[in-house]
């Protein structure tokens, strides 16, 4: 028994994710319906029983290297069936932002996303930023008629934004290496590399959706905001890079094809997070098993993409009072949204990938249905008493 | 008595299609010589039993032979109390609804039902009911949870009630707790402990007499008339009681026993030494007396496991959720493991698992602990295997605790007259064998001594006999309360392992046992199983041979012995199984209503054809309390079974007398088959090892059948439980199968 697991309980853990939305975590009982119920748990890797008791314990080190978290779809299919009630699905969200703060860097901004006071902090430094570059040199006044390259100045704003992007790119960066290391640590040996291609195709095309039990809808509000940000992301890219090399001139024509593009984007993001928002309201099991990270984060991208269209039929109506403040609003949950990248849920689309494609290979592997040799965590106990654990 | 014999036969029920009534009457008329015999289309309706009660109000008629449905249908109806003699013939159930209807085997086998019937009920004689002076006395052994409430129980329904308690106060173990299981909703918290209200409450009720620090050192005699002495402090003084309520609880299943390494490390302690510690303030760690910070609970630590204690103590799971309360409100830090293998919470109780599970600081998993480790921090680790984590896990605390078990307070009554006899084998010093067997007896059993409880002045031990786990039962399933000796009931955590609010349950109803016990004693009347039986075993000892077989086969120890191995019956022990009957060689042992002789005179009365081919003769001796009822449910559910088999009913198979068949097969009957309950450990048999002894006494059968050079295959014994009826038809076809394939009975014609 040397190389026996020593169980010290983590009892910050266990708090941060009962505060979260793992309020009911220590209900459960082990019965491993939600196991069983649930479409993407395999036997190779079976979850959210283990991970339920691993949170009830405190063993935040364990479930910090767990690919499981990672591959749960957060359906609800499990918070549904479960017989006491413990609300596995919220719990499994829970443990994931409890992870996300554990490797955030730097760390002091871990919880920056999770609490209201953290996210209006991030929201007035956004502002403040926007206004130091738009307001101050301006001394406090706007030329009329109003041009936005004049109230943000180009030659200011896009240099920021780099900025942002560069230590938002960086502290996802750090936080993937941590995570990296975490699956390594609890013998997780996939080859991550050859995995993402894959992995990434799985991703795009939803498929995991599809076996959810929670219904398409919630598949295709997810399909809607994953390629509205695809697409704005390819579109921002491009028109920021053109505009830099002098190729394109903004603002575009309405019928510019880049500007129908986007603004098709646009709409396409209000309408999935609204879809995505609803589906979390709509459900009671599921509006009570959310945190205020799930909400901040749907709301952050509705927010974008509704004011987004709003400032563009602003503009276009020429209404000089709201012009400047929509828009402001605008940049201000833009920049927000990237700030709180790596520390709110938004980060899943890099950290899900990584898991998804640490795991890949065993999924795909031969042994499936049996233990994989190696894997502390999913070799199966022996000894009689216990039947299939999974 | 002159008997006046009065035949009385239905053809209701369909009886009259199946056979012809008046040619039936004719065995009775003609071949019997019976006077007064009647037909009824309907005997059960008010003008048949209006006929009947005229007959004996006359006085034409002092003895009934009843031809008509199974005894077991329809007793009220033909109850005509205990004047007259009554025998029924099961004409309905075992030869209309089961034979071929209007088939002449089907008719002669009725024919020799009532010839039978009218053999026997010519051998009947009136009963004489025991009428001696009952004491309605009850007294209770232990002043625990069960015991206080079953006095009271026993006291408020106005019965007298002596309530004897070993230790200084009455209490037992629940009194020494400051919290219990929580009694009422929403059954989250432990409760406070109220029995200090129930024990001033029995120390105050007039009829109850408590007596503390008293031990029971003699029980003499028989339900309704106990004599029990008592000795305490003062001396010793005699009392006379009518039955007994033994409830004397538990005890902890040793620490010392159990195969886990580290069990025995200072800062380990069994889940009743940490109840002891936390009524003192905070719990420290007994090394070195430092307050717990983490305590790690072992549950099913002896309970469950086979080389222990087979069963689940039922207890353990809801005393550890309540220490884990206790421990909390001390220290709200504290860390609390539960390491489980269920956790067994029944009924509202899980209610009271889950708010202690809530709480962040209680972490519960299933798994087995598989040994404990001193670690150099002082701490203890405990190694768990199989846990639902996946893999081999270790976690300290400052404290294990052991949720150990429930044994019982109970008195091995064999295993003390085994060590007993050993003992007087090694004084008598025959022979250097015996002396070396009965010195191993010794030192494996001598633990037992002094264990015993009731001191009972019985031939067959100083105790209540023990079955598996020693508990004293009878038949745990069937007859709850009931344990080996009449009159004597267990109650509570001695019986089965429960917790307090089932003790006081427990106690009413072995209470409600003894009081019916010595009321049936006051009607003469047997207790259960044959409830209300008038009847009891007379000896006709100048007969005797002193061989003892009656007095060691008796399974209540209703008969003991005088110095000369002379039996002395207590009747008021008796349960009326025949037992004794069964065992006597010499034939001296009968009831007025059921002798070796009447059954031997219902063989003699069956006819036995002389041509075998088409009508071979079986007889069956079947139990009345299983596969009596199974032959009935057979005929109601209209299965159909070979028409040459003739049912003799048996009180229980171990009544049976060998005589019986030595008699049917020197008649020219084919083959005999005995039908009685299930035997074994878990045996089904209403008085413990009548078909056991039965199957026993047929060894010697077959020894007979050689010398008689008849094949042993005429002569077979099955288990039949009730329920088996669909197993009739089979296994009786298939025995008159086998019987054929032997041939006839080459005693036949003679």
């Amino acid at each position: 028994m040397a190389d026996a697991l020593m169980v010290q309980p983590d009892h910050a853990f266990i708090r941060e994710v009962i505060r979260d939305s793992g309020g009911e975590l220590k209900k459960c009982f082990q019965c491993a319906t939600c196991s069983s119920v649930c479409a993407h748990s395999t036997e190779v890797r079976p979850f959210p029983r283990k991970q339920m008791l691993e949170a009830q314990w405190g063993m935040g080190n364990r479930l910090l290297g767990d690919p499981a978290i990672w591959l749960c779809h957060d359906c609800g299919d499990c918070t549904a069936r479960c017989p006491r009630g413990a609300r596995p699905s919220a719990v499994m969200d829970a443990i994931r932002l409890a992870v996300i703060k554990r490797i955030a860097f730097p760390r002091f901004m871990g919880s920056v996303a999770s609490n209201l006071g953290g996210a209006v902090l991030l929201f007035i430094f956004s502002a403040l930023l926007l206004l130091s570059i738009a307001v101050l040199p301006l001394g406090g006044s706007f030329a009329r008629p109003l041009i936005y390259g004049e109230m943000f100045p180009k030659a200011r704003l896009e240099p920021m934004f780099y900025v942002v992007g560069v230590y938002v790119a960086m502290a996802l960066l750090v936080g993937m290496m941590r995570l990296v290391r975490a699956l390594r640590a609890t013998g997780v040996q996939g080859a991550i590399l050859p995995a993402l291609l894959p992995a990434l195709i799985e991703i795009t095309l939803h498929r995991r959706f599809a076996s959810c039990g929670s219904g398409q809808i919630r598949r295709w509000g997810h399909l809607l905001v994953f390629s509205a940000f695809l697409g704005l992301a390819v579109m921002g890219t491009a028109v920021g890079v053109g505009s830099m090399l002098g190729l394109i001139d903004t603002p575009l024509p309405m019928l510019h094809p880049l500007k129908v593009f986007a603004n098709l984007c646009a709409l396409v993001l209000a309408v999935g997070a609204a879809i995505l928002v609803w589906v979390r309201w709509a459900d009671q099991e599921k509006r009570a098993g959310s945190s205020f990270g799930d909400w901040y984060f749907l709301v952050l991208l509705g927010g974008v993409g509704f004011t987004g269209i709003l400032t563009e039929a602003v503009r276009m109506g020429q209404n000089l009072d709201w012009m400047f403040t929509i828009y402001f609003i605008h940049l201000c949950l833009v920049l927000t949204l990237f700030l709180s990248t790596p520390y709110s849920k938004f980060a899943h689309f890099l950290y899900r990938t990584i898991a998804m494609a640490a795991a890949w290979q065993e999924s795909q592997s031969p042994a499936r249905g049996q233990a994989v040799a190696g894997g502390p965590d999913v070799a199966l106990p022996e000894g009689p008493g216990l039947p299939h654990v999974i | 008595m002159d008997k006046k014999l009065g035949v009385y036969i239905c053809s209701g029920c369909s009886i009259g299609e199946s056979l012809d009534v008046d040619r039936l009457a004719e065995v009775a008329k003609k071949d019997c010589k019976v006077p007064v015999c009647r037909t009824h289309a309907c005997l059960c309706g008010d003008e048949g039993i209006a006929q009947m009660r005229a007959d004996l109000a006359e006085g034409t008629v002092n003895t009934m032979v009843i031809a008509a449905c199974s005894p077991r249908a329809k007793m009220e109806c033909f109850n005509f109390g205990a004047g007259p003699i009554v025998e029924r013939v099961n004409l309905r159930e075992q030869v209309a609804w089961s034979h071929q209807p209007k088939d002449e085997d089907t008719q002669m086998l009725a024919g020799d039902y009532l010839r039978m019937g009218i053999a026997k009920a010519e051998k009947m004689e009136p009963l004489e009911p025991l009428t001696e002076a009952i004491s309605r006395t009850v007294l209770v052994v232990g002043g625990g949870v069960t015991g206080i409430h079953a006095a009271l129980d026993g006291a408020d329904a106005g019965y007298d009630v002596l309530l004897v308690e070993k230790e200084a106060q009455l209490g037992g173990f629940l009194g020494s707790l400051k919290k219990t299981f929580p009694t009422r909703a929403p059954y989250t918290k432990a409760a406070d402990n109220d029995l200090a209200k129930k024990i001033g409450a029995v120390c105050a009720h007039p009829r109850v007499r408590v007596f503390c620090s008293t031990q029971v050192v003699r029980t003499e005699g028989q339900p309704g008339m106990f004599d029990v002495t008592l000795q305490n402090g003062h001396g010793t003084e005699t009392h006379r009681v009518g039955s007994i309520v033994l409830a004397t609880g538990w005890k902890p299943y040793e620490r010392a026993r159990l195969a886990l390494p580290g069990c025995e490390l200072p800062d380990v302690v069994t889940n009743v030494e940490l109840e002891r510690m936390a009524a003192s303030g905070p719990v420290r760690r007994p090394s070195d007396g430092v307050p717990a910070k983490s305590v790690l609970f072992v549950q099913c630590a002896g309970s469950r496991d086979p080389a222990h204690l087979s069963y689940c103590s039922s207890v353990c799971c809801m005393s550890t959720l309540k220490e884990a309360e206790i421990l909390r409100e001390e220290n709200p830090a504290i860390e609390i493991f539960v390491i489980y293998r269920d956790m067994i919470t029944p009924g509202q109780y899980e209610a009271y698992y889950q708010s202690l599970q809530n709480h962040p600081r209680n972490f519960f998993v299933k798994g087995t602990v598989k040994s404990l480790e001193r670690e150099t921090s002082g701490k203890v680790i405990a190694n768990i295997d199989d846990s639902l984590f996946g893999s081999p896990i270790r976690v300290a605390a400052d404290l294990v605790v052991l949720a150990t078990g429930m044994a019982p307070n109970s008195a091995d009554n064999d295993a003390i007259r085994t060590l007993r006899e050993a003992r007087r084998t090694v004084e008598r010093n025959e022979s250097e064998t015996q002396r070396v067997e009965a010195e191993k007896v010794i030192a494996q059993l001598q633990d037992r001594e002094g264990t015993e409880i009731l001191h009972l002045g019985y031939r067959q031990g100083p105790d209540l006999p023990v079955l598996q786990n020693g508990f004293p039962d009878s038949h745990f399933v069937c007859f709850p309360y009931e344990t080996q000796r009449t009159g004597i009931y267990a109650a509570g955590a001695v019986r089965a392992p429960m917790d307090a609010a089932l003790a006081a349950e427990d106690a009413s109803g072995a209470m409600m046992k003894a009081i019916q016990s010595v009321e049936m004693a006051v009607n003469g009347q047997a207790v259960h199983p044959r409830a209300g039986d008038l009847s009891y075993p007379n000896f006709a000892l100048q007969r005797c041979t002193q061989c003892k077989r009656c007095t060691v086969e008796c399974p209540f120890g209703a008969i003991d012995e005088d110095e000369k191995g002379t039996p002395r019956f207590n009747p008021y022990r008796c349960r009326r199984c025949g037992i004794c009957m069964g065992a006597c060689p010499e034939r001296i042992i009968s009831f007025k209503n059921y002798s070796v002789d009447m059954i031997a005179g219902m063989v003699k009365a069956i006819e036995v054809p002389d041509e075998f081919e088409d009508k071979p003769r079986i007889l069956i001796f079947a139990c009345e309390n299983d596969a009596y009822p199974a032959l009935d449910q057979a005929g109601m559910s209209h299965a159909a079974y070979d028409a040459s088999v003739c049912v003799i009913p048996l009180r229980c198979l171990g009544s049976m007398n060998v005589v019986w068949i030595a008699d049917a097969l020197s008649r020219g009957i084919d083959g005999v088959m005995l039908m009685g309950c299930k035997f074994g450990d878990d045996y089904q048999c209403h008085f413990i090892r009548g078909s056991e002894l039965a199957n026993r006494r047929l060894e010697n059968v077959k020894d007979t059948l050689q010398r008689l050079q008849l094949e042993s295959g005429r002569v077979e014994l099955v288990q039949l439980a009730i329920n088996e009826y669909d197993r009739v038809p089979q296994l009786i076809d298939n025995f008159v199968a086998r019987v054929r394939e032997l041939g006839p009975n080459p005693y036949k014609g003679f």
